[in-house]
């Protein structure tokens, strides 16, 4: 019986049946049943076109485009290769962490406790290193777990016990502050490794003494990010969790787990982002990542994720973060006051969901 | 006491060319209380391959526990579920999914921003090594929907974009798609769909039909009730309060079993 079924839903070679089903099927068939295109809108350059405005990136494409245009236009400084590098360095640890929090915006949640998060375990890895004689990769793979223990516990007490996350890792952000601040008892802590230790050149080196290996960092977490977001099950399960949580659930799918998969990974990439900031100051200081939640949540908002979950892209996230940081750079190059910057940036974020929204509303 | 017989002789009788078969799903003497509320009493209920049974009832009547029990989300206080003549039991609705018997919830359960394969293969996603398998899931999505004759314009369109009934045809596809579905059971298909929508649903049972599938169809619209379904089935209070033939009966008769006869 089942065999059969199976035979008739797929047929090999349709209206060659002789049995009553595909009879009925081609009378259905020659009534003028709709054709089904496998691909959405036109072919071709107007396709193409179509299917770039459609983009979920697209608006912050085009505001990374223009900025990057506008800049080199203000000052020549703005596009040569050295300062390019100085931004992508510069935005590399805030990508990092702003890729897990990527995959918590889809899930449907919020994590406000990164900025404290890095900077707690960058007092822990300087700690492990100068204070208990750690080898430094061992540290690292020590703050890593740590990290992910972290989400775990964010994401452990968001789903089993339904406590909104913007409360539980608000309440985080404060702990792990406080645990920075008592154990580094508030001051620095310096680590001691040879100028040309591997820890340094790998966490905060230059590749042929240009490329910084920070970017190299953003790259590999960003792809792998973007690889599992939209190339695997998990990833397609993230995304169904975020857009319908109920339809995941009847679906099989394990959204708690998700959620705080997702809540783990941000956590791991914290400490990740921890290491390649101690490579490069050699120092950790407690109050490192404060306020720094808003950067990354801004960029991975730029970048086109909704708050509330079902969308979003790394790649919008990558270009969100980049966003950001041409305007830092931009404004220090055009010799802007340093106090203006939070006002770039805040009317950047709005316009950025604005523009974003408009064009929505007239796709849709 | 249980009396079986009756109502599968009845049945075999009338439906042609399925004398000597058992029915696909078979219900004897179940029955469910909520707390002390007799949801079910000792209801019989049958489907046969091919069949489609429309399931009607007041408000109340236990339409949607008597189909949670089949899809395997309730387990019934007392009484035999029989597949292929078989005694089954389901823990959970994934146990009846695994028997061939998918659900299209009333709320269609879809994720709006993915697309329409995507949706289809919501929780089953087919993978080559760790990546997912999109071409597989686009060439059977296209294909499913092609035999539900669906007009939905592209597989790779977000639900969230489609019409009403489209969205209906993507649920159902869902659900036959899913384990070669042998019964496909659907809580109140139109009930939010304007005409030319309902029709193209309706269009749809037909042809789940027209593959030998059986189709539960709960519904208030009489008139979509008696477009598609071979078989009514009433409930009234938790009891069967009858089973008649599509071409044997009107809706006044069945109004009356509805509400009772003696309410009118």
């Amino acid at each position: 019986m089942e065999q059969d079924l199976r035979q008739n839903s797929q047929p090999e070679a349709p209206g060659c049946g002789t049995n009553n089903v595909d009879a009925i099927l081609d009378e259905l068939e020659s009534a003028g049943a709709p054709e089904l295109l496998t691909r959405a809108g036109p072919r071709g350059l107007r396709g193409s076109l179509q299917a770039l405005l459609r983009m979920r990136e697209f608006s912050v494409l085009s505001a990374t485009i223009l900025l990057f245009i506008a800049l080199s236009l203000a000052t020549p400084l703005f596009p040569q290769l050295d300062n390019i590098l100085l931004v992508a360095r510069q935005i590399s640890i805030l990508a990092i962490i702003a890729t897990g929090v990527t995959f918590l915006f889809i899930s449907g949640e919020i994590d406000l406790s990164i900025g404290s998060i890095y900077g707690f375990l960058g007092i822990v890895l300087a700690s492990l290193i100068a204070k208990f004689g750690f080898n430094p990769w061992l540290a690292l793979l020590i703050v890593v777990i740590m990290g992910a223990a972290i989400g775990f516990v964010n994401g452990t007490v968001t789903t089993r016990f339904g406590i909104p996350s913007f409360i539980v890792t608000l309440g985080m952000l404060s702990i792990l502050r406080g645990g920075a601040l008592l154990a580094s008892g508030g001051w620095p802590v310096m680590i001691k490794l040879a100028r040309d230790d591997p820890f340094l050149n790998i966490t905060s080196g230059h590749v042929s003494g240009l490329v910084p290996t920070q970017v190299f960092w953003m790259i590999g977490v960003m792809a792998l990010g973007g690889f599992v977001l939209s190339k695997t099950r998990f990833g397609s399960h993230v995304y169904a969790t975020g857009g319908n949580q109920e339809a995941a659930i009847l679906a099989g799918i394990n959204t708690k787990w998700i959620k705080t998969i997702n809540f783990m990974i941000t956590g791991a990439l914290c400490g990740i982002a921890a290491a390649l900031l101690l490579g490069q100051h050699r120092n950790a200081f407690p109050l490192t990542g404060t306020g720094y939640e808003l950067d990354i949540i801004a960029a991975v908002v730029i970048g086109g994720t909704p708050l509330f979950g079902g969308a979003g892209s790394i790649l919008g996230t990558f270009l969100g973060a980049a966003v950001l940081g041409m305007i830092t750079n931009g404004l220090v190059l055009l010799g802007a006051s340093a106090y203006f910057e939070p006002v770039a940036k805040g009317s950047i974020i709005v316009a950025a969901i604005l523009v974003d929204t408009l064009i929505r509303k007239r796709r849709v | 006491m249980e009396q079986p017989g009756i109502l599968l002789t009845a049945v075999n009788t009338t439906t042609p060319g399925m004398i000597g078969e058992y029915p696909l799903v078979e219900l004897r003497g179940i029955s469910k209380a909520f707390g002390h509320v007799q949801a079910l009493q000792r209801v019989d209920f049958c489907v046969f391959p091919g069949e489609v049974v429309g399931l009607v009832g007041d408000n109340g009547a236990g339409k949607s526990t008597l189909i949670k029990i089949i899809s395997g989300a309730y387990q019934p206080d007392s009484g035999t579920i029989l597949m292929d003549g078989k005694p089954v039991t389901f823990h959970s609705p994934r146990d009846a999914m695994m028997m061939g018997i998918a659900t299209v919830y009333q709320n269609l359960a879809l994720v709006d921003q993915r697309d329409v394969a995507a949706n289809i293969f919501l929780g089953r996603e087919p993978t080559k090594g760790i990546v997912i398998d999109r071409r597989r899931m686009v060439e059977e999505s296209v294909q499913v929907l092609q035999q539900l004759r669906s007009d939905i314009p592209s597989v790779e369109v977000p639900v969230g974009l489609l019409s009403g009934g489209q969205r209906q045809a993507v649920a159902i596809a869902r659900a036959v798609h899913q384990a070669a579905a042998r019964l496909v059971i659907m809580d109140e298909p139109v009930a939010a769909l304007g005409i030319e929508e309902s029709r193209k649903v309706l269009r749809l049972i037909k042809q789940l039909k027209a593959q030998g599938r059986a189709v539960i169809v709960i519904s208030h619209n009489l008139e979509h009730v008696f477009s598609v379904a071979d078989r009514i089935v009433v409930l009234r209070r938790g009891r069967l309060a009858g089973v008649r033939r599509r071409e044997e009966t009107n809706a006044a008769e069945i109004v009356r079993l509805i509400v009772g006869a003696e309410h009118l």
